[in-house]
């Protein structure tokens, strides 16, 4: 059914098509750039300027490992959220507020009507796919997501919020498809931490995509999946990105038991971790999300964006997944 | 009636200013090997003053550290105890905060005092009195992942989590601590197994001595436990009303056997709450409670907020809660 649908928008994929989940760490020279044009020690220009050299390297990088569906990297974010909140109207970035450890993020308030102004994210897919033949991922970040880590002093309530939000960041989808993207990631990390409001997520992400002409994927993660399946299965997206091997794979027990009926990209280096798997272990991961779902309907990549690890690391991972999905491949032809 | 006003635990340990970043620097210069463990300690110490400066500056009679060197409120005090090992990370219930889960390797034992030094601490440097808390038992053994076969029961991890917290309630009752605060959100969770909770509570209240005990549950709506909750033998029964509408209404027609700490203002949205709404739901429950005292706190710990933001939650409670100081 999806692969007829990636047909239609004319991408051929092969089985078990290799992606990752969006970000890869900032190379050393983009860290110290944000921080000295966060002081106002160099110019905007002079730090997008890097940030399209490390887009470019990334680019380069996954096309040499053999990956089949590529992400810009991210480099240009700080943070999924901040991001768009920084370019939408009606958000102010508050202070400091950390998320574990010695790890802090600034959470935006919502404080007006939020509204989507102008493209946030097209010139960036534009300019990584024009490096490249091979499909580049639309990426943002869902409705629900923006609104659970946001705070609000504007809307009622956090359905209003939500809802308000989905008709906006709808527009950046359509942007991201008027420029040519047909492979669309939404991101909704948080889709899962509410599971009574799961109906409200799957009504903001319907507002999104409705009538688009896109593949759609979601990623989420570092969540209790199990309480919101299978209903989860009904959220209007072709393809559920999920993390498994930081939970040691305790979802499939639940997609055994009803059967999984989207496409699944199927989360296989834990990417919290310094150690890097070696291919047995990826094999037999992919293997297992072969149990659950059929060989057409199944993507390979990380548990979630690498931008923890060290570059070197997040090249590493990469790679072991592109020579383990090589070897299954081989046994299915 | 003497309304009290107070904090609930956690304050912000990070701010926007150069001086308040101390900590979060020197933890990352411990991890380049660039810092020792005395000066992760100094930089904690620090920023443990300020959070107790600011909340006597926003006019708190009663205060707590901040919680400052807690990695999270459940691997903090789980992994000072020997059984333990501290794994990988969880979201903590529906906030944006995320902490380690405690592994149950062996069996539990407090070879040393868990808080009582930060207690100590925090009383050297506030000008008020200052109140401990702790996480309880049941929320611990709810959150601990389980290797030591013993463990598999929830009630033998809850029983053995309430015996170590005992011992630390005992230490602390015993060097001065005049109300200390033991945290339950656990209870709130669907599957909440309320006996083993309250076998928890009834254990640590036999080791009180002469400090009071108060319960504290966030996260949840507790309207639905409301009557077993006024059951336990605590002193003080923390509720969060930002879960449950219907929560004011409850209480102003049972009453309260208990001193109440009211979560009134919410701890986790940035947004001030009018303050006609507020001083509407304390003249409806102040009435209530039949005790000479009642406590006003954030409906959470304020480190979900921005600095500036939780200074302002602080100072907002206090012009509200000040109006109804006898």
């Amino acid at each position: 059914m999806s692969r007829e649908k990636l047909r239609a928008l004319g991408i051929e994929l092969p089985l078990l098509p290799t992606t990752s989940v969006g970000s890869f760490p900032k190379p050393e020279e983009v860290q110290r750039a944000r921080t000295q044009w966060a002081r106002g020690l160099i110019s905007r220009e002079e730090l997008e300027r890097l940030e399209r050299q490390a887009t470019e390297f990334w680019i380069r990088t996954q096309e040499e490992l053999g990956i089949d569906v590529l992400v810009d990297g991210e480099q240009y974010r700080g943070d999924m959220v901040t991001y768009f909140a920084e370019h939408m109207r009606g958000f102010e970035i508050g202070g400091l507020v950390r998320s574990y450890g010695n790890r802090y993020y600034r959470k935006p308030i919502i404080t007006s009507e939020v509204r989507w102004e102008r493209p946030i994210t097209v010139s960036w897919w534009r300019f990584a796919q024009s490096l490249t033949t091979r499909p580049v991922k639309g990426m943002l970040t869902g409705p629900y997501t923006v609104m659970d880590w946001s705070f609000n002093e504007y809307y009622p309530d956090r359905r209003a919020t939500c809802l308000a939000l989905a008709g906006e960041i709808r527009k950046e989808v359509e942007a991201l498809i008027e420029a040519g993207a047909r492979i669309i990631q939404i991101d909704e990390p948080a889709l899962s931490v509410r599971p009574t409001e799961f109906p409200l997520a799957r009504e903001a992400m319907q507002i999104v995509t409705e009538g688009l002409p896109a593949y759609f994927i979601t990623h989420a993660c570092y969540g209790a999946f199990e309480k919101i399946y299978p209903e989860m299965l009904t959220l209007p997206v072709d393809n559920f990105d999920l993390e498994m091997s930081n939970s040691n794979l305790d979802l499939l027990e639940h997609f055994m038991r009803f059967p999984f009926t989207k496409d699944l990209s199927f989360g296989v280096v834990d990417v919290h971790s310094h150690v890097i798997e070696d291919v047995e272990t990826v094999t037999r991961r992919i293997r297992q999300g072969l149990s659950v779902v059929p060989a057409e309907a199944l993507w390979i990549d990380p548990d979630c964006g690498l931008k923890t690890r060290t570059v070197e690391e997040a090249i590493a991972k990469l790679r072991v997944i592109v020579e383990a999905v090589a070897q299954v491949r081989a046994t299915l032809a | 009636m003497n309304l009290i006003l107070t904090h609930t635990g956690s304050y912000p340990r990070i701010g926007d200013s150069p001086e308040l970043q101390i900590l979060r620097q020197t933890l990352a210069r411990f991890d380049r090997g660039e810092a020792t463990e005395a000066d992760i300690r100094r930089a904690e110490d620090e920023m443990v003053r300020r959070a107790i400066a600011e909340q006597i500056e926003a006019g708190l009679d009663l205060v707590t550290d901040g919680q400052i060197r807690w990695y999270d409120p459940i691997s903090h005090v789980a992994g000072k105890l020997r059984g333990t090992k501290i794994n990988g990370l969880l979201r903590y219930f529906d906030t944006n905060f995320y902490f380690r889960q405690p592994v149950l390797v062996d069996r539990l034992k407090r070879e040393r005092p868990i808080l009582l030094e930060e207690y100590l601490y925090a009383c050297s440097v506030s000008a008020r009195p200052v109140k401990p808390v702790l996480t309880g038992p049941y929320t611990l053994a709810v959150f601990s992942l389980v290797e030591h076969q013993e463990y598999r029961d929830l009630g033998r991890r809850v029983e053995d989590y309430a015996a170590v917290l005992a011992e630390e309630i005992a230490d602390l009752a015993e060097a001065g601590a005049e109300l200390i605060q033991v945290d339950e959100p656990a209870i709130v969770l669907e599957d909440a197994v309320f006996d083993l909770f309250a076998a928890g509570i009834q254990k640590l209240a036999q080791t009180k001595g002469a400090a009071r005990l108060a319960l504290y549950v966030s996260f949840g709506d507790v309207t639905p436990l409301y009557a077993r909750l006024q059951e336990l033998p605590v002193d003080v029964l923390g509720v969060d009303f930002t879960y449950s509408p219907r929560l004011v209404e409850r209480i102003a027609v049972e009453g309260s056997a208990k001193a109440l700490g009211l979560g009134l203002i919410d701890g986790r949205n940035t947004k001030l709450e009018p303050e006609a709404e507020i001083v509407a739901a304390l003249e409806r429950l102040l009435p209530a409670i039949r005790s000479d005292v009642a406590y006003l706190n954030p409906s959470t710990g304020l480190e979900f907020l921005p600095r500036d933001r939780a200074f302002q939650k602080l100072r907002h409670l206090v012009a509200i809660g000040t109006r109804f100081k006898s």
